[in-house]
């Protein structure tokens, strides 16, 4: 999906609306509001259709439902004492298909989570994504000179990944970032191609984040030994392969003097 | 054999602190995502039951937000086995619908001039059909949003989707229905 201006002023004209632009964003969409007339009408629209919404008569709980609800669930009985006190002939049986039931589903339910998590890491690499595109620029430092986002990186986090410029290859660097997964600082580099943005987040290595699309931008992941990398961009998936061989071609970069 | 009712106390103090403290929203949730009240009624009393039966899966962080999630999955299923043709998904869309859809919204990339962009001027059963006109996935975080006032993070825990995914269906759904309501004329 090729994020237009008209796209993104959309999802920030609702964050904002939303009251879920971060201050520093907020002021600077004020300030975009005060001078571009076009905006603050479609600020005023969005602001009048809210409202006409937030005005509906509210639905109130019909009367005696909770009641309803707490005599049916008066008649709920815990099923396995149920059972128990009529077949206590089988409690050993029981007993053991009970752990047999607990160990199946607990490895279903460590396999879900280990899903989920990994499913939530390319959703939290991709919102960091959103974020940087919403924000006045995608990155904190800007610079296509290598040997200044290296050390930046250096100076803020315990692991800084290699910074190679791919420019020969279509990928100009723009600059880094950091990114807050989970609870971790991680370095994330920002390329540009053609009108495309490129987040290549670096997580520590040994996690793994399937090919996926989410909200409309492609995620490709691939690690070495020192990281996982997981790649952001509405860029095809084809050109975002691209983007990963000359990514790795480019590793190892010499050492920064 | 006559069998006793044994009831677990816990159980059930944890299901009258967690769960119904947010009742009348489950039940407000439910009426929007059904569009009436008999159906709502039944999602709730359904959607009860599934919080009683897992209240022990409850984690102790977002009481309100697990709650809803409930009634959400609740009357996504009751609606796909009673209301099937209500159900519209996005997934159900052909795929330039969809592209449309989640693209290019209905006025495709023309932005429009200040003059054309009128306030809004409904009244409330106009808004109220637009609003049941909806697709229920734009229709669902739109009232999330401003009729249960949930912030994006929760809407996104409620509805199962990133967050960047709320955002596109709330701005998408908002544009909808100021088209739906500008069209009516």
């Amino acid at each position: 999906m090729v994020v237009s201006l008209r796209d993104n002023d959309d999802l920030q004209l609702n964050a904002y609306c939303d009251g879920e632009l971060d201050p520093v964003s907020a002021g600077e969409f004020e300030r975009r509001l005060a001078s571009d007339a076009s905006l603050k009408a479609r600020y005023d629209r969005l602001s009048s259709l809210r409202q006409a919404v937030r005005s509906l008569p509210q639905i109130d709980l019909p009367a005696g439902l909770q009641a309803r609800i707490r005599a049916k669930l008066d008649t709920e009985r815990p099923s396995n004492v149920v059972v128990l006190r009529r077949r206590s002939w089988s409690f050993q049986a029981l007993a053991a298909a009970a752990l047999f039931g607990a160990v199946i589903s607990g490895s279903v339910m460590m396999t879900i989570e280990q899903y989920a998590q990994r499913e939530n890491l390319a959703g939290q690499v991709v919102a960091d994504h959103i974020r940087g595109l919403l924000a006045p620029q995608p990155f904190d430092i800007a610079s296509s000179d290598r040997h200044t986002v290296k050390p930046w990186f250096t100076a803020r986090l315990p692991q800084s990944p290699q910074v190679p410029d791919l420019a020969a290859q279509g990928f100009t660097l723009l600059g880094g970032r950091v990114d807050v997964i989970g609870h971790d600082p991680v370095a994330t580099i920002v390329y540009k191609h053609a009108a495309h943005t490129v987040s290549l987040t670096t997580l520590r290595p040994g996690q793994s984040v399937s090919e996926q699309t989410i909200a409309g931008y492609n995620v490709r992941s691939w690690s070495d030994v020192n990281f996982t990398y997981v790649a952001v961009s509405d860029l095809p998936g084809a050109d975002l392969a691209a983007f990963e061989r000359a990514f790795v071609a480019a590793e190892p970069s010499p050492e920064i003097k | 054999m006559s069998v006793p009712v044994v009831q677990n106390e816990d159980e059930r103090a944890a299901f009258d602190e967690v769960f119904l403290p947010h009742l009348p929203e489950a039940y407000r949730l439910a009426h929007w995502l059904t569009g009436n009240a008999s159906d709502a009624e039944d999602i709730v009393q359904e959607a009860a039951l599934r919080a009683f039966r897992g209240i022990k899966t409850f984690g102790a962080v977002n009481a309100r937000a697990w709650s809803l999630a409930i009634v959400r999955n609740t009357a996504f299923s009751w609606l796909g086995k009673n209301r099937p043709k209500a159900l519209v998904s996005i997934s159900d869309l052909s795929a330039t619908e969809r592209a449309e859809l989640e693209q290019e919204g209905l006025h495709g990339t023309r932005i429009e001039t200040p003059e054309e962009l009128v306030l809004l001027k409904a009244d409330a059963e106009e808004v109220q059909e637009a609003l049941t006109k909806l697709p229920t996935q734009f229709r669902e975080v739109i009232v999330l949003r401003e009729i249960n006032q949930m912030n994006y993070r929760d809407i996104a825990e409620i509805a199962n989707v990133p967050i960047g995914t709320v955002m596109s269906r709330l701005s998408r759904g908002r544009q909808l229905l100021m088209a739906l309501l500008g069209d009516r004329k």
